[in-house]
């Protein structure tokens, strides 16, 4: 029984990291429409930065925690401001073509670093021993991530609950034109949008780098991740990212726990969520949270 | 209405049949045949090195698979970032013959024509499989089910005993009727296989998209709606495109098992499925010419990108993984380049330069 609940405790953790990169990547969805497909290497990014400038500057890693994801802010800004500002109007599928084409040029700028293809594990800082209660042990970085990943979410929500930005990035996802007509700036929003992305991305960064070590695979496989989640939980809603994140995370650790090593099956753990995903888009298409406006064609 | 239609100043069609042939006069006939006899006959005078042959083989290669990314993606406007698996369906089609029956069985190396036509099936089978959330849904949602298709595709090859968990599986050398295909011969004789492969499926697609089964492709592409309203089924003709698309890959994939003589996964990763999205933008999505464009440059580009960092290379001594680095790096700013500043891409740059010739003296 303590081994379902470890699985439990170990579901909840890796889930609520997956919520809170489901976030960035349902952000620029709400406002812009854009599937960003590069999202799982700006995660990279915000984390190899935090490192960087830890254990190379040598900045204490809160601070550089923060400052890291204040880099990310402006680059994914400006990441909008280059690319994407100028195909406003073209078609949806180039403009999701143009994150592919990101995607890969991230990925060549990582590889130029040495984070592309050595492993590196941040300094520790907390406490190694993990809390154990009733034979279910958690890790003090576990801990810490969970903590910082739902404040931050609970901070978005408030963000776009009650701010006057928020409430305009909302209304720009509802409907352009009239948002336009009351004197919001259309593209301001997008670019916002985009920022808040790259910050959400960069605190995941950081919290995944801390749990599982610095690696490029690992990491950017989360951005890909993130494609299950947001299906599940609706492409368009934060609260549905958060709820979806953990079930996944669940789903996850209960398939490598149960399924690996039964019937000649491994790494089944990394394969559920896209055979998931594919039993959603048939049959539930809009999630478990999304609007039902989807185009049936 | 000019009887030259290379002096022609426009298009003096006087009925659709006139307009749906393929050849509008005679003399492109001729140029096309002549072409064609040049790309057949060159090997039987010029003799290139095997290491530049299977150069060649591997662009003629990655035609054959972004002539089918092309229906999905340039024709019926779906993006497909799954491409390289479904050529990896074509590719493990023939390993797993290989696997069950030996490399050098007798279905293996001299029915290799119907393993061909065996694993285009394959493909077109998986193809209509992951299309068929379209029947659905639109096209952002495709594109997460083929990248879903493409992780799924990776894992089973990865994590199963029958695949050699994606290490390379031996296809045997295959025998044509003067007998067994020696070493020397092996990228030549491929060459040929190839190039009578895509001469096929060219004359095939240019063939379909006059049809109305090619036309609804592209009314669906353009408005959905319109199209549904006009009778067509948006969903099926969706399915049908990604079986298209299918049916090319794999065909691409087996003639990548043979002529390489082995399957292994490093060939078909993510990373591939978006080299060939990048081969069919910068060829020109929706063109046919695309297809043959596009495979070239990217692939020169790869070999251009490939020298420099072996150049660079000797020069630095911590540049072992440059290559790592620019290959990607280069490929998204192609890709993001030709979106941003040419998105009709190299067929473009051939359209005008045949108006160009065509209108000469005079400007445009």
């Amino acid at each position: 029984m303590s081994y379902f609940f470890q699985l439990v405790v170990s579901g909840i953790v890796v889930g609520s990291i997956y919520a809170l990169s489901a976030l960035g990547f349902v952000l620029i969805y709400k406002s812009s429409r854009v599937l960003n497909i590069a999202h799982g290497q700006i995660i990279a990014a915000g984390a190899f930065i935090t490192y960087a400038l830890t254990v190379w500057v040598g900045i204490p890693i809160y601070i550089a925690f923060g400052m890291s994801m204040v880099i990310t802010f402006f680059l994914a800004m400006s990441v909008e401001r280059i690319f994407l500002r100028r195909l406003i109007g073209e078609p949806i599928i180039s403009v999701i073509m143009v994150t592919i084409g990101l995607m890969s040029i991230l990925d060549g700028l990582i590889y130029l670093t040495p984070f592309g293809t050595e492993n590196f594990s941040f300094p520790p800082y907390l406490p190694t021993t993990p809390i154990t209660i009733g034979g279910v042990s958690i890790s003090w970085t576990q801990l810490v991530g969970v903590i910082i990943t739902f404040s931050m979410i609970a901070g978005f929500s408030w963000f776009f609950k009650k701010s006057t930005i928020g409430i305009s990035m909302r209304a720009v996802s509802d409907d352009q034109m009239a948002s336009m007509a009351i004197g919001i700036s259309v593209p301001k929003v997008f670019g916002l949008a985009w920022a808040m992305a790259g910050l959400s991305a960069a605190a995941a960064g950081g919290i995944i780098g801390n749990i599982t070590g610095l690696n490029f695979d690992t990491l950017h496989a989360f951005g890909i991740v993130v494609f299950p989640v947001v299906i599940l939980g609706g492409l368009d809603s934060i609260q549905g990212a958060v709820v979806a994140g953990i079930i996944m995370g669940l789903i996850q650790q209960f398939a490598s726990g149960y399924l690996d090593g039964n019937w000649g099956l491994n790494g089944t753990g990394e394969v559920m969520p896209y055979i998931i995903l594919l039993i959603i888009l048939l049959f539930k298409p809009h999630g478990l949270f999304g609007i039902h406006e989807i185009e049936r064609v | 209405m000019s009887s030259n239609r290379w002096l022609a100043t426009g298009n003096y069609f006087t009925s659709y049949e006139e307009e749906q042939r393929i050849f509008s006069t005679s003399l492109d006939r001729s140029v096309m045949c002549i072409f064609l006899f040049i790309l057949f006959a060159w090997p039987l005078f010029l003799s290139v090195g095997n290491k530049y042959m299977l150069v060649i083989d591997n662009i003629l290669v990655a035609v054959i698979a972004v002539i089918g990314l092309n229906l999905v993606t340039g024709f019926a406007g779906l993006i497909s970032i799954g491409h390289a698996a479904f050529v990896g369906i074509g590719a493990y089609t023939v390993a797993s013959f290989c696997r069950v029956l030996g490399d050098s069985h007798i279905i293996i190396t001299h029915g290799w024509p119907l393993m061909i036509v065996v694993a285009g099936f394959m493909g077109a089978l998986f193809g209509a499989i992951v299309g068929l959330p379209a029947l659905r849904l639109k096209h952002l949602y495709l594109a997460i089910a083929t990248l879903s298709f493409q992780m799924i595709f990776q894992w089973t090859i990865n994590f199963m005993n029958f695949f050699d968990q994606g290490q390379t599986i031996p296809v045997g050398r295959v025998f044509w009727v003067t007998g067994k295909v020696a070493r020397k011969e092996h990228y030549l004789f491929w060459y040929y296989v190839i190039l009578v492969v895509i001469v096929i499926l060219g004359f095939g697609v240019r063939n379909l998209l006059r049809t109305r089964y090619g036309r609804c492709l592209v009314a669906v592409r353009d408005n959905d709606r319109a199209a549904d309203a006009m009778g067509m089924h948006p969903g099926f003709v969706k399915v049908y495109a990604f079986g298209l698309a299918g049916f090319c890959a794999g065909i691409a994939g087996a003639l990548h098992a043979y002529l390489y003589r082995g399957v292994g996964i490093d060939s078909f990763t993510l990373h591939h499925s978006i080299n060939y999205l990048a081969m069919a933008i910068v060829g020109g999505l929706g063109t046919l010419q695309g297809a043959f464009w596009g495979p070239l440059a990217i692939r020169v580009l790869d070999l251009q990108v490939e020298r420099l960092s072996e150049w660079t290379g000797s020069h630095l001594t911590a540049a072992t993984n440059l290559t790592t680095a620019l290959r990607p790096l280069s490929f998204g700013l192609v890709i993001v380049l030709f979106l941003m500043f040419e998105p009709r891409g190299i067929a473009n740059w051939w359209r005008i330069f045949r108006s160009y010739v065509k209108l000469w003296p005079f400007r445009y």
